[in-house]
């Protein structure tokens, strides 16, 4: 029952009950005076029997970001501040992390993983931008396994669909070097220690290059041959004081880890510049060993290209190994080395005439035996199908006495 | 790695203008044109034992065409054969049964011919992956009381808090097995399929013997595994760029290259020493294919001295 009501307005009778959106609103016809506004509720027991919308049926849930989203990319944006990458960096890895934690691949991972998922990201946005983080580096930041670092960064990069691009080492080195204290004046550095960054540098990715032209990067972790490519690249330098410093201590006063294949790769590398320094007619007379070599290296990088050409036997692998190992090329003329011998090459580096091939390391000094190459002799009469004699199945079943022994010894429950 | 082809253009190219213009009964021709196959070797010398010396002449001839010669070897084999017979009937203008296109096609024949030896050259690139490790399962049919088979059994071990299975080893085919208490058993270790068969068969009736009634349900071969060494060492990070969307070499990780091969579905470990290691394969035909796809692409890495 309403009363009839007049618009206060233009005093017109016509009123008309009408939505605003979706507010009912009493409305004058005539002049367009709105009279009056829905209310908000009705009765009390439309009160008690409306329901409340809940939480997990509004849009809330879906607008704001998860707790554990949240928690991520704060991990993110620390990683690259902590990193001081640039700005750009942090957005590109925050949209990778939010884009794989939707996939289904990551929604329900473990926490653990969820975390080194954060890591991965910005790993691949370092790469794809050519800024060189190493595995090393992130896997130390998020105190991480590196099996299970791997394993993300590797379904992250096949669920997005992501190119990631090789790490660069001439971009490692200047990155690795910079972080070097020998770089630097300080107090616990002698001064004929201290080194021009920009001459390290340069000198550092020649022999960087070198090895990788010499088959010593390839397969490889990177950080070890750029720790030794420094070293050799800094006693170089200024040979007189540095040749008694050793690789460790090279490391400490640098203020970086020494990897342990960093010796190995110094041990290479060395072999390889003795080789070259063979060629170089004014060096020959010198016989140079290990140490003296690096005094030398500046001028057998200046004419690298041409004595690596001289330095290693041009014939490539396939020639030479006629049963997979390095055997004498038959062109020199060389002794033939018989298999069983570890390393036929090893030895031969300064003599005349006898050039060992430009190969893998892995090639020159096989650790394996070779398998006796015919075991399909035995299997190939094989169908599967054949009778199998009782005897040979009793073999297996231990006697009643071994069981009786077992089940005391053991104590089965 | 989804079965898209559209991202392998590379694998599928066809050699135009060739099988736009074929006729489909140039895969008839192959009987007939046999004798031509062998004339046309007078330039193909895969048939010689040593290849190399040959491929090291092609491959120095071919040097502007490497390219061509990889997107020839990455087609299956049955495909080049048939082009290459054609090919071969419609050089030789007096052959037995030219195609009927043979005469207009002829002029641009004479420029592509240099690239079928290659291809040839591919199919028999003389090695061939040997098998190393053969996985396959069975169904026993019969719940297992595992502690029983540990108890009874003289090459059994059994640690339920590490693993839920048996793991038994027999000597001749040298394998190892475990034996699951659902009676499914998984076969590993073996070197041919028969080996594993016969390996598997041998499992069941231990385990028949040890009193349980054990059957041999749905042996099937899950994964082969096969090995060879292409004789010449491989610059990976070179690869990685030309066959990125195939490949993941990371040094950091391991020193390998993990290429995923679309056709066949095989992944194959790739080392810088040349040797090649090939798995996921549900027969071994896959493995010999997935090896004579992958050699032209390696032989393309390969300097020539």
């Amino acid at each position: 029952r309403r009363r009839r009501r007049r618009c206060p307005e233009c005093g017109s009778g016509s009123l008309v009950e009408d939505a605003h959106y979706a507010q009912q609103q009493l409305v004058c016809a005539a002049c367009g005076c709105v009279l009056s506004e829905g209310l908000l509720t009705t009765t009390y027991t439309d009160e008690e029997h409306l329901r409340e919308v809940a939480y997990s049926q509004s849009t809330g849930q879906k607008e704001q970001l998860s707790r554990c989203l949240q928690r991520g990319i704060r991990r993110v944006q620390d990683l690259c501040k902590v990193l001081k990458l640039p700005a750009a960096f942090e957005e590109t890895a925050v949209s990778y992390f939010q884009r794989a934690l939707e996939l289904p691949a990551f929604h329900l991972v473990s926490l653990e993983k969820k975390e080194l998922l954060g890591g991965c990201c910005v790993l691949v946005t370092c790469r794809q931008r050519r800024w060189p983080l190493t595995m090393g580096t992130v896997c130390s930041l998020l105190y991480a396994k590196q099996e299970l670092f791997a394993s993300v960064f590797l379904s992250l990069q096949r669920e997005l669909g992501l190119s990631v691009p090789a790490l660069s080492l001439a971009d490692l080195v200047t990155t690795h070097l910079s972080s070097f204290r020998l770089v630097q004046p300080s107090a616990n550095i002698p001064g004929p220690f201290l080194e021009d960054k920009e001459q390290l540098v340069a000198r550092t990715m020649a022999i960087v290059e070198l090895a990788s032209a010499t088959w010593l990067v390839t397969g490889r972790h990177p950080v070890p041959v750029v720790t030794a490519a420094a070293f050799l690249a800094w006693q170089s330098l200024r040979p007189g004081p540095r040749l008694s410093c050793p690789l460790a201590r090279f490391c400490r006063l640098a203020g970086v880890e020494l990897p342990p294949p960093a010796q190995l790769r110094l041990k290479e590398l060395l072999e390889i510049l003795l080789a070259m320094a063979s060629q170089l007619s004014w060096l020959r007379g010198f016989r140079l060993d290990k140490k003296t070599v690096v005094k030398h290296i500046g001028e057998l990088l200046q004419h690298r290209l041409l004595l690596l050409k001289r330095a290693f036997s041009q014939q490539d692998g396939l020639e030479q190994q006629g049963t997979g190992l390095g055997m004498g090329s038959e062109s020199q003329g060389s002794r033939a080395v018989p298999q069983q011998q570890g390393s036929p090459w090893a030895g031969q580096q300064q003599q005349r005439g006898t050039l060992r091939p430009l190969l893998p390391p892995c090639l020159l000094q096989p650790r394996k035996r070779l398998r006796a190459a015919a075991p399909s002799a035995a299997g190939a009469a094989v169908t599967g199908d054949e009778p199998i004699s009782d005897s040979e199945i009793e073999q297996y079943l231990r006697s009643p006495e071994e069981i009786r022994a077992f089940r005391r010894a053991k104590a089965w429950s | 790695f989804k079965d898209d082809f559209s991202t392998s253009p590379h694998l599928f190219t066809p050699m135009s203008p060739y099988d736009l213009e074929l006729p489909i009964q140039a895969s008839s021709q192959l009987s007939e044109s046999k004798e031509l196959h062998t004339d046309f070797s007078s330039v193909d010398l895969s048939f010689l034992p040593d290849v190399t010396q040959d491929n090291k002449e092609q491959s120095l001839s071919e040097d502007g065409q490497e390219t061509q010669k990889e997107l020839d070897g990455s087609l299956p084999s049955k495909e080049d054969s048939g082009v290459f017979m054609d090919e071969s009937s419609l050089s030789h203008p007096g052959a037995a049964e030219p195609s009927p296109e043979a005469p207009g096609v002829c002029p641009p024949l004479t420029p592509m011919t240099p690239i079928t030896p290659a291809t040839s050259a591919s199919e028999s690139s003389g090695i061939v992956p040997q098998l190393q490790n053969i996985v396959s399962t069975v169904n026993l049919a019969c719940k297992l009381d595992l502690k029983n088979i540990a108890l009874h059994a003289r090459n059994a071990e059994y640690n339920p808090k590490r693993f839920a299975a048996v793991i038994m080893r027999i000597r001749e085919p040298r394998t190892t097995a475990l034996i699951f208490s659902s009676g499914k058993m998984v076969c590993t270790g073996a070197k041919s399929e028969e080996q594993s068969r016969l390996a598997a068969r041998k499992y069941a009736r231990v385990v028949q013997k040890l009193g349980f009634p054990a059957k041999f349900l749905d042996f099937k071969i899950q994964n082969m595994v096969g090995s060879c060494d292409v004789r010449f060492p491989i610059r990976l990070e070179s690869l990685v760029l030309t066959h990125q969307q195939f490949s993941s070499y990371e040094p950091e990780l391991f020193p390998g290259l993990v290429y995923r091969m679309v056709k066949p579905r095989i992944v194959l470990l790739i080392f810088v020493s040349g040797k090649v290691v090939l798995t996921g394969a549900k027969d071994r035909s896959e493995i010999y294919e997935a090896f004579e796809n992958i050699y032209p692409i390696l032989r393309g890495f390969k300097k020539p001295s």
